[in-house]
């Protein structure tokens, strides 16, 4: 679901990146109020976890493949301000170090990804907890996750879709060739959707309501609904957060597994491949223009990996590095922050 | 009946004095030495010793200098972050802060070599991260290593007592002769008004005197933990 550089004009990637920026104040102002400051630096973890779970590739039906986002996951650890923040970055290292999302197209991604995913998924989910009892059984509240991430991945799909397939109506040149992405709303919806809604969602519901599960069992003070007060919490699930770093770990160390899946995302195609894909029945037959002599920016790991070394070690150093730059991040964001007072919290 | 030069107003304005450059940089080095204190390292309770963590220190600046394989140096950045991610976000920030000074003056010496050869890019790249890494590196280990006990892995590598000494008494030292250093700058410069043609002159007396200083409070110290037990042997500590 990253939009690379040049699918997208750049008058659009203006316009999406304005949207994101008031989601961005939003989302600091409101994580400054509601959570306390070494909550803050945990958010780094949720951040990790997303990453890690872009990494794992599935294959889609019709050849491309797709992967969870992690949104409605954090949203649901830390909330969905604090999601949105943490996806941002994580699309941001992936954009600067990886080369997965263009850079003009960042702002489009975060609205995709970091806003709508998180903010319905968790929509969906407070939706279905609505009237349920602190300390209820946990069932319902893992429904609710799965419903709501699956909801919010396919809205995030259909977000992108839409921002693909408006490009061919609004510029193409004069002989009707598309300057961008060249497949219209009638293709690109169908395209994102179906596979998302066959595949792509039920891994990202899997993958949220087993981590979620997971956190709540072993870490269960890492969770929103704790942190507000919603969630009794013992004593003894405040000490270490040693299981879930063990779960970053293990998270890493299978992340080879992504590589199983061949083949390229639906519109996240080079402009070297675009010429020959058949999507609408015979090969396109030209490359945009706006993509052969497009803006791109040179990255230290291209696609997660350096040219012909070990892609195995490769992709597995590329998520260490990142959950790694995640947590980091996270902590240097909580220093200059103040964060709620954890004495008047509940 | 008041002499005449009492009754006048005095309108004395200090001439421009000039050519204050070298006055700043003396205090700018002297303030810089006076921060230089050697930060004390905060152990955990299940901390490595810290022969073994000078020895995993040296070996990762040596092979992270050495490796020219992209992969490789990937791992050791890799391992270095996961390191760096483990501490606590205000040891963080003092680690990565000298990273990023030395990454961006290595930056900057690059920064012709790109700008004649655009395809060199990468690799000056690659040399920088390797700069960034390596300071991060040593960061770490002066934040999680107590000093007293980087002496005493000195020593167990059989470096003499002397050289440990010297080690030691610098870094302690280095600080105390910063703050001289400004100190006797300031004195200078309230005491001389209005245009001192002579200011290179005193140049060599500030140097000549925190160094005799310096070697006298050496003495000094060297002669006072001898009285108390001192052997030259950092083995105990």
């Amino acid at each position: 679901m990253h939009i690379p550089e040049n699918y997208l004009s750049p008058s659009t990637c203006a316009v999406m990146t304005a949207a994101a920026v008031p989601v961005w104040v939003h989302s600091v102002k409101k994580i400054k109020e509601v959570l306390p400051k070494e909550k803050i630096a945990m958010i780094g973890v949720g951040a990790a976890f997303s990453f890690l779970g872009m990494m794992f590739n599935v294959p889609l039906v019709g050849g491309t493949t797709g992967h969870a986002v992690g949104g409605t996951l954090i949203a649901l650890l830390f909330g969905p301000e604090a999601a949105c923040l943490g996806v941002s970055i994580a699309l941001l290292l992936q954009a600067v170090l990886f080369g997965d999302g263009g850079i003009l197209a960042f702002g489009a991604n975060c609205f995709n990804m970091a806003f709508v995913l998180p903010f319905v998924g968790y929509g969906v989910y407070s939706l279905i907890m609505k009237g349920a009892s602190a300390g209820s059984k946990p069932g319902r509240a893992y429904l609710a996750a799965a419903v709501g991430s699956y909801v919010g991945i396919c809205c995030a799909a259909l977000c992108c879709a839409i921002e693909f397939g408006i490009q061919p109506m609004l510029f193409h040149d004069a002989a009707g060739n598309a300057l961008y992405c060249p497949y219209d709303l009638s293709i690109a919806i169908p395209a994102m959707m179906i596979p998302h809604m066959a595949v792509a969602g039920v891994v990202e519901a899997a993958f949220t309501v087993a981590i979620y599960a997971f956190v709540r069992k072993t870490a269960p003070d890492m969770t929103y609904e704790a942190i507000r007060g919603q969630l009794p919490v013992r004593e003894e699930g405040r000490k270490g957060h040693f299981p879930v770093y063990a779960l970053v770990a293990v998270l890493i160390a299978a992340v080879p597994l992504g590589l199983l899946a061949t083949g390229t995302a639906w519109g996240e195609w080079g402009a070297d491949e675009i010429a020959e894909i058949a999507e609408t029945g015979s090969p396109l037959g030209y490359t945009p223009q706006g993509m052969a002599d497009g803006f791109s920016l040179d990255v230290l790991m291209p696609d997660y990996t350096f040219g012909e070394m070990s892609e195995v070690a490769a992709y597995i150093l590329s998520a260490v590095i990142g959950a790694a730059l995640l947590i980091i991040i996270f902590k240097l964001i909580s220093i200059p922050l103040k964060g709620k007072n954890v004495a008047n919290a509940s | 009946m008041l002499p005449d030069w009492m009754t006048k107003t005095e309108e004395y304005v200090p001439p421009h004095d000039g050519g204050a450059f070298y006055y700043k940089t003396l205090k700018r080095l002297g303030g810089v030495l006076s921060r230089l204190k050697a930060e004390s390292g905060r152990e955990g309770k299940r901390s490595l010793p810290a022969w073994l963590k000078l020895v995993v220190l040296l070996l990762y600046v040596l092979f992270l200098s050495l490796s020219r394989d992209r992969l490789i140096t990937m791992g050791f950045v890799a391992s270095g972050l996961l390191v760096l991610a483990m501490m606590p976000p205000k040891d963080i920030w003092s680690v990565l802060k000298p990273g990023f000074f030395a990454a961006g003056l290595s930056a900057v010496l690059f920064l012709p070599k790109v700008i004649m050869d655009p395809g060199s890019f990468m690799n000056s790249l690659t040399v920088v991260v390797k700069v960034l890494m390596s300071v991060i590196a040593v960061g770490i280990f002066n934040r999680r290593t107590q000093w007293n006990h980087v002496t005493g892995a000195l020593r167990k590598f059989h470096v003499p007592g002397v050289v440990i000494f010297m080690i030691d008494i610098t870094f302690r030292f280095i600080v105390l002769l910063g703050n001289l250093m400004t100190e006797m700058l300031t004195a200078l410069q309230l005491r001389s008004v209005g245009r001192n043609r002579r200011k290179y002159d005193s140049v060599g007396g500030i140097m000549g005197t925190v160094f005799v200083r310096g070697a006298e409070m050496n003495r000094e110290m060297y002669e006072a933990m001898q009285c108390r037990g001192f052997t030259d042997d950092y083995r105990g500590l």
